[in-house]
């Protein structure tokens, strides 16, 4: 049994398609062995689905070529900033470390000893008291041995 | 020039500068004196013994008869010879201190309390450095004020 062209163009564009189902490869053969406008038909879609083919890969290749670029191109930034972040920062971490270490040095140096928090802890009591005088009160002096702290007394008024 | 020697560069300099810093703060430190005043208020009222007074605790409980000892306050200041310093006592009175005189070993310093206008003392002190005096007797709440002054 043979299909008319109409039938045959229906296949031919499946086929193109690659949708033929296998059963109607046969018949479409038959018919085209024997109409020449169909058989043409054919050659054109075949050489249209070719073209088509050949220009989606061709995007493809290119859109391919330009992904690398841009990877290509991150991959160049990346490895262009390492070294000079490396250098910078090894650079501020040793200026950082050294101006901490005056600083602290410093404020060593110059704070008073021990800082205010520190228990009153005398070396010594040796202490010479040259003069006193008040204009309010009566002063006294105690000395107690040269192993306890010398002491004025003011007594304020006899109140003290 | 190489980031090595860059650096190394760097940390010489600073170096350097720790080396000129250090010895204009030793020449510093030699020709001022920290001058400390506690104030201490004495009392017979419980039996307090302030833990900033432990090294000299038994020489207090020796030398006064009171039985509680708390700090009110503590200032610290570093004078050059020349220079005064006001400090803040409790109860509005107020000490000066002036450095007459400062070597490696001793100080000598011009003690001045002031209340309301009136000197309640003046006195002249010759203090070995890290020596310290006591001043005592002002009239405060139900005991006395005791100042420590030490010289460092």
């Amino acid at each position: 049994m043979t299909i008319d062209c109409g039938a045959a163009k229906t296949l031919i564009e499946k086929r193109a398609d690659g949708l033929l189902p296998p059963g109607a490869e046969k018949e479409l053969d038959a018919h085209l062995s024997s109409c020449r406008e169909c058989a043409d038909e054919q050659s054109r879609s075949i050489a249209v689905g070719r073209l088509l083919r050949s220009g989606i890969d061709a995007r493809a290749v290119s859109a391919q070529s330009g992904l690398d670029m841009m990877w290509t191109r991150v991959r160049a930034g990346i490895e262009e900033k390492k070294p000079i972040g490396g250098v910078l920062s090894r650079r501020s971490w040793t200026a950082f470390s050294a101006g901490a270490f005056a600083l602290i040095l410093f404020a060593l140096l110059l704070y008073p000893a021990g800082p205010d928090q520190s228990p009153f802890n005398p070396k010594t009591f040796d202490v010479s008291v040259e003069d006193v005088e008040s204009d309010i009160a009566v002063v006294t002096q105690l000395n107690m041995g040269e192993d306890l702290p010398r002491v004025i007394w003011i007594v304020e008024d006899a109140k003290s | 020039m190489p980031s090595r020697s860059r650096g190394l560069w760097v940390f010489a300099a600073f170096f350097l500068l720790l080396l000129c810093g250090g010895s204009a703060g030793f020449c510093l430190a030699a020709d001022t004196i920290a001058i400390d005043v506690g104030s201490v208020y004495a009392s017979n009222s419980g039996k307090e013994i302030d833990p900033s007074l432990v090294h000299i605790r038994g020489k207090l409980e020796y030398m006064f008869d009171y039985s509680s000892y708390r700090l009110l306050d503590r200032k610290r200041q570093r004078l050059s010879e020349g220079e005064k310093n006001d400090f803040e006592l409790p109860d509005k009175r107020s000490m000066r201190i002036k450095v007459l005189f400062v070597d490696e070993k001793k100080v000598r310093l011009y003690v001045r309390i002031q209340e309301k206008e009136k000197k309640l003392l003046g006195t002249t002190l010759g203090l070995s450095r890290g020596g310290m005096v006591l001043v005592g007797g002002p009239v405060y709440e139900s005991g006395v004020l005791i100042f420590l002054i030490s010289a460092d």
